[in-house]
C-alpha cells in the first residue's frame, strides 16, 4: 500500500498535540494526526481536566445546596440519578470531541485513527482499524501524554481498585472509599465522591496534602476537607492491599504501627507515567531521561532532529496548557522561526474546594533555594465579594522581589482561583511591579480585588486591612 | 565568548544569511570563515574572531542578520573565559578587528570609551523582566535580554530599551566612540516643515545611514585641516592621450585616477605617516607596510569605497584594470565586503562630476584623503609668461593628532611632483 506522504505528523490528539496540529496546519503545513483514541481530545478531554471538572461542578452544586441551609434556603435531601448524571458529562465530552474533529477537518489535517509506532526517524506505521498504514513524514511530534501509575502491589485486576480512569466512570458512589495519594488528582475526586456521599479517607505518605504547594494556600482546602471528608491521613503508607469479598482489604502503618482497614473502592493516585511503551522509539535515535520521559531541548526537539516531543511524554509538570505551548513552540520550532520554551509562566491550578492556583515562584521554593522575597497577604475574609458568596475562606498573596518590587509569583485559594490566576500570570510574565497592580483599578465588588488589595498592602496601604508597616 | 555580527564595511548595517561554514562541536581557528552573508552589496564571509569550539549557533540559513547580533558562541580554547561585561563588545570588536586584522593589528577597544557594561542580574535568579512580546523579538533577533538595561519600574524591558541596546551595539561595534547625530535629537525632526508647504518624507537607507553616521563620527573626532593646491596635468594629459589607444587595446581604460593611484603608491611609501592610523588607547602610532587605497566610487545608493590593494606595488596597467573592474563591480553592488576594507588612504575624485576645491572627509580609522576637483584650463605665469595649462585642484585633508602641516605639505608636494613630472616610462606596457 502507498504510504501516506505528510510534512508533519502528530502522534496524539490531546491538547498538546491538537495544538500542534492545528498551529502547523495554520502555518500552512500538510498536517497528519494519529489517535488510537476513536474521539479526539486526549486524556485531558477523555479522562482528565474535562470529565473531572464536570463532575466537579455537580459536586458544587450538591455542596452549595447544602450550604444554603443557614442562609435561610432549603431544598431537602438531593436526588441522584447517576446514569443522567454520566450522560450529562458525556455529552460535553462529545459535543468537545466533534468540535476538535471540526476543527481538524477545517484545517485540512488529516486524522488517522489507530497506535503509532515509528519504524525509523521518518516512518510511522499507524495500527488501524484497516488494518496498518504507514506514513512518511518530514517532522514528527510525539504527544502520546501519561497514565495513572498503577503500583504492581496495588494492581489486583480488581475493578474496586481503580485510577482517576475508572473514578471518573462514576461506576457507583462506594459507601467508603480509600484514596492513596494526596495530590491534587486525589484530592480532587475526593471533593467529588465526598459531594455524592461516600465516606472518603485520604492517605498520603508525605507530612502533608498537596506537597509542594505553600502551606498557607493548602491550609483552607485541608480544612474543608476535614469537614467533607471522612479523614485525611498524612504521614501514612499503604503496605498491602487484598480482595476481601466486595471490599478491598487495605493495609497500611501509621506511626509505625499496621492497621487494616476495609474499602468498597480504592482510588490510588500516585502519579501518572508516559505512554512510551510499544512506541518504537528504539527505531529512532530519540532518548529517554532517567526518569523514563522522553529528553528534549527548549525547542522540543529530541536526540532525533526529526522527532519532537511535547506534554506529559516529556515529564516535568503535567498539565494540559503546558502541552500546548509548547506544541506551539515545537511548531515554530520546526519551521525555523526562534522560539523556545524558556522563562514561560506555567499556572497550576488544583479544583479543590476551595480551588488553590498559584503561578511563578512560590514563598515555598523561595525558601528551598535562598532567594529573599517579600510576602504581601489579603486575606478574604476582608474581601466584601467573599462575604456575599459565603466563601471567606480564601487567601491571595503575591511573591515579590524586594529591590524591584516586581511580582515573581501569584498564589490564591478561594474558591475561582483557577480563574483568578491569570492576571496573576499576566503580572508575571510582563515584570509588573507590586505597584502595577496596586494603580490598576479593579471592579468592586469582585474576588479580582484581592489581587490589587495584596499589592496594596505590599505598600501598607490596602484599603480593607490595616498594617502598621507605615506608620 | 559570543560572536556577534560585526560592522563589515561602510554601509552594511546587516544582511541574509547564506551558508553556515561551521556545525556546533567543530573546532575551529581564529579567521576561519564562520558563515557566508549576503548584503545588499555582494556576498562574503565572517571570520572566526579566536579560536575554540563552537558550542551554538544562534542563526540560520536565511535568517536576516543586523549589526550586533548574535551569531555563535565559541568556547575558546586555552583562553580565560571572556569578563561577562566584555563580550557584548568584545565579540563585536573582536570579529571587526579580525575582518580589519590587515590594515591594523588587533586594536584593543579604547579605555574610557563610554560602553554598555550592564548585565542584569536578580538576586531572585528572575530573568530579565520583560513582557513576552518583548521577549519573542529578542529571542527572534538573538539578543540577549540580560544585556538590556530597562528603563521601566522594576528595570523593565520595553521595545524602546531593545531598540536603544540594538543602536548601542552598533556603535560599539564600528571602531571610533560615537557623538553621531544618533545620540541627540535631530534639529530636523523638531521642525515642522509642512507650515511652509508639502513635504515628503523618505527613510533613510542603511547605506545612506552609515554613511551619514561615519561621517559624523569623522567630523566630530578629528581634528583636520584642509592644505589646498593644485597639480598642473597639462603634460599628464598629454600622455594620456599619447598612450590611452595602447591601453585600450588591452582593454584597460587610463584615467586620471589610475594615474593619481600610482603617483600615491609611491608617495605613500615615501610618507608613511599619511598611511597610518592612530591607537588612541595605547598611544601608538601603527605604520602600515602596505598600501591600500580606496576610491569613492558615487553610485545609485550612495557612497561606497571599494578598496585597491598594495597600489604600491603595481604598475599604470595593472591600477588601470583593477580600478576599472572595481569601479564597476560597485556600481553593480557585486563588490565583496572584503574589497571594502582594509584601506589605508582614499581618493575622492570628484573632476568627473566637477567641481573645484572642496574639503573631503577622513575616512577613519585612515588618516588623511585626498580630494580631486575637476582640472581646468586656467592662465597660468610660467617663466614670466602668460600659458594656458590645464590645473587640477587638490585638497589634503588630515588628521592633525597624526600629522602636522609640515608632513603633510611635503607629502602633498611630492604627490604634485609626481604628476607634473610623471615619467612617461611608467606608462610602458611591456615594462
Amino acid at each position: 500500500m502507498e504510504p501516506i506522504s505528510t510534512e508533519i505528523v502528530v502522534l496524539g490528539a490531546g491538547p498538546g498535540g491538537y495544538a500542534a496540529a492545528f498551529y502547523a496546519a495554520d502555518k500552512g503545513k500538510k498536517v497528519t494526526l494519529v489517535e488510537q483514541n476513536p474521539r479526539l481530545g486526549g486524556i485531558c478531554l477523555n479522562v482528565g481536566c474535562i470529565p473531572s471538572k464536570a463532575l466537579l461542578h455537580a459536586a458544587a452544586v450538591l455542596r452549595e445546596a447544602k450550604q444554603s441551609v443557614h442562609r435561610g434556603i432549603e431544598f431537602g435531601q438531593p436526588k441522584l440519578d447517576l446514569d443522567k448524571l454520566r450522560v450529562w458529562k458525556e455529552s460535553i465530552l462529545e459535543k468537545l470531541g466533534q468540535g476538535i474533529a471540526g476543527l481538524a477537518k477545517q484545517r485540512g489535517v488529516q486524522v488517522v485513527h489507530g497506535r503509532g509506532h515509528f519504524e525509523d526517524s521518518q516512518t510511522l506505521r499507524v495500527e488501524t482499524g484497516e488494518g496498518q498504514k504507514f506514513i512518511r513524514y518530514d517532522k514528527a511530534v510525539i504527544a502520546v501524554g501519561s497514565k495513572p501509575a498503577m503500583p504492581s502491589a496495588f494492581d489486583l485486576g480488581n475493578q474496586r481498585v481503580m485510577t482517576s480512569t475508572e473514578a471518573l466512570e462514576l461506576p457507583d458512589i462506594p459507601h467508603d472509599l480509600l484514596i492513596v495519594g494526596g495530590g491534587y488528582i486525589g484530592m480532587e475526586l475526593g471533593t467529588v465522591y465526598a459531594a455524592l456521599g461516600s465516606n472518603v479517607v485520604v492517605l498520603e505518605a508525605l507530612p502533608s496534602i498537596l506537597t509542594g504547594v505553600d502551606p498557607d494556600l493548602v491550609r483552607p482546602v485541608t480544612r474543608a476537607a476535614q469537614k467533607a471528608f471522612k479523614e485525611i491521613r498524612v504521614n501514612t503508607k499503604v503496605q498491602k492491599m487484598a480482595t476481601s469479598g466486595k471490599q478491598i482489604k487495605v493495609t497500611m502503618e501509621i506511626d509505625k504501627q499496621p492497621r487494616e482497614e476495609l474499602y468498597d473502592r480504592v482510588l490510588v493516585s500516585v502519579g501518572r507515567v508516559p505512554n512510551l511503551a510499544d512506541l518504537g522509539l528504539e527505531n529512532t535515535k530519540v532518548i529517554k531521561d532517567d526518569k523514563g520521559f522522553i529528553q528534549c531541548n527548549a525547542q522540543q526537539q529530541t536526540d532525533d532532529p526529526n522527532i519532537y516531543a511535547i506534554g506529559d511524554a516529556n515529564g516535568g509538570i503535567l498539565l494540559a496548557h503546558r502541552a500546548s505551548k509548547e506544541g506551539r513552540v515545537a511548531v515554530e520550532a520546526m519551521l525555523g522561526e526562534q522560539s523556545a520554551f524558556e522563562n514561560i509562566v506555567i499556572p497550576a491550578v488544583v479544583y479543590t474546594d476551595p480551588e488553590v492556583a498559584w503561578c511563578g515562584l512560590t514563598e515555598t521554593e523561595a525558601k528551598a533555594k535562598n532567594i529573599e522575597v517579600k510576602v504581601a497577604k489579603f486575606p478574604w475574609g476582608a474581601s466584601g465579594r467573599a462575604l456575599t458568596l459565603d466563601r471567606t475562606d480564601g487567601l491571595t498573596k503575591l511573591v515579590i522581589e524586594p529591590e524591584t518590587e516586581r511580582i515573581l509569583g501569584v498564589g490564591i485559594a478561594g474558591v475561582g482561583a483557577g480563574d483568578l490566576i491569570s492576571e496573576g500570570v499576566l503580572a508575571v510574565e510582563m515584570g509588573a511591579t507590586a505597584r502595577d497592580l496596586a494603580e490598576s483599578v479593579h471592579p468592586h465588588p469582585t474576588l479580582s480585588e484581592t489581587l490589587m488589595e495584596a499589592a496594596e498592602s505590599f505598600y501598607g496601604t490596602a484599603t480593607h486591612t490595616f498594617s502598621r508597616r507605615n506608620t | 565568548m559570543d560572536v556577534k555580527l560585526p560592522q563589515l564595511a561602510e554601509g552594511v548595517e546587516g544582511g541574509t544569511v547564506v551558508t553556515i561554514l561551521v556545525t556546533e562541536g567543530q573546532e575551529i581557528k581564529k579567521d576561519q570563515p564562520i558563515m557566508e552573508l549576503e548584503t545588499q552589496k555582494a556576498v562574503g564571509s565572517i571570520p572566526a574572531p579566536s579560536t575554540g569550539i563552537v558550542t551554538k549557533i544562534h542563526v540560520k540559513q536565511g535568517m536576516e542578520v543586523s549589526v550586533g547580533q548574535l551569531l555563535i558562541s565559541i568556547e575558546s580554547s586555552g583562553m580565560q573565559p571572556p569578563r561577562a561585561a566584555e563580550s557584548a563588545q568584545g565579540a563585536a570588536h573582536n570579529a571587526r578587528a579580525a575582518a580589519e586584522a590587515r590594515t591594523a593589528p588587533q586594536q584593543p577597544v579604547a579605555a574610557g570609551r563610554a560602553t554598555e557594561d550592564y548585565h542584569f542580574e536578580s538576586k531572585s535568579g528572575a530573568p530579565p523582566p520583560a513582557p513576552p512580546s518583548v521577549r519573542k523579538i529578542a529571542r527572534e533577533l538573538a539578543i540577549d535580554l540580560t544585556r538590556v538595561k530597562g528603563s521601566e519600574a522594576g528595570g523593565r524591558i520595553n521595545l524602546t530599551d531593545v531598540r536603544a541596546y540594538i543602536e548601542g551595539l552598533q556603535q560599539m561595534a564600528s571602531h571610533r566612540p560615537a557623538p553621531t547625530s544618533a545620540s541627540q535629537p535631530a534639529l530636523a525632526e523638531a521642525i515642522d516643515f509642512s507650515k511652509w508647504g508639502p513635504i515628503r518624507r523618505e527613510k533613510m537607507s542603511p547605506l545612506r545611514r552609515t554613511v551619514s553616521r561615519r561621517m559624523a563620527e569623522s567630523w566630530s573626532t578629528i581634528p583636520k585641516i584642509n592644505q589646498f593646491d593644485n597639480a598642473d596635468i597639462t603634460a599628464l594629459l598629454d600622455l594620456r592621450k599619447k598612450h590611452s589607444a595602447a591601453y585600450k587595446k588591452k582593454g584597460a581604460h587610463l584615467t586620471l585616477t589610475s594615474f593619481l593611484l600610482f603617483v600615491l603608491g609611491r608617495a605613500l611609501k615615501k610618507h608613511p605617516r599619511a598611511n597610518s592610523s592612530m591607537d588612541d588607547s595605547s598611544l601608538e602610532i601603527i605604520y602600515k607596510d602596505y598600501c591600500h587605497i580606496g576610491v569613492a566610487v558615487d553610485t545609485e545608493g550612495g557612497l561606497i569605497v571599494p578598496i585597491l590593494r598594495n597600489v604600491d606595488q603595481k604598475n599604470l596597467l595593472q591600477l588601470s584594470e583593477e580600478l576599472h573592474a572595481i569601479t564597476e563591480k560597485t556600481r553593480q553592488r557585486k563588490v565583496s565586503i572584503e574589497e571594502l576594507q582594509g584601506g589605508t588612504f582614499t581618493i575622492s575624485n570628484q573632476g568627473s562630476i566637477g567641481g573645484s576645491h572642496f574639503t573631503p572627509i577622513i575616512y577613519a580609522p585612515q588618516v588623511a584623503i585626498l580630494g580631486v576637483g575637476q582640472g581646468q584650463a586656467q592662465p597660468v605665469a610660467i617663466d614670466g609668461k602668460i600659458a594656458i595649462r590645464t590645473i587640477l585642484p587638490l585638497c589634503l585633508s588630515y588628521d592633525h593628532r597624526v600629522l602636522d602641516g609640515a608632513d603633510a605639505v611635503r607629502f602633498l608636494k611630492d604627490v604634485i611632483a609626481g604628476i607634473e613630472g610623471f615619467d612617461e616610462s611608467d606608462l610602458k606596457l611591456n615594462k
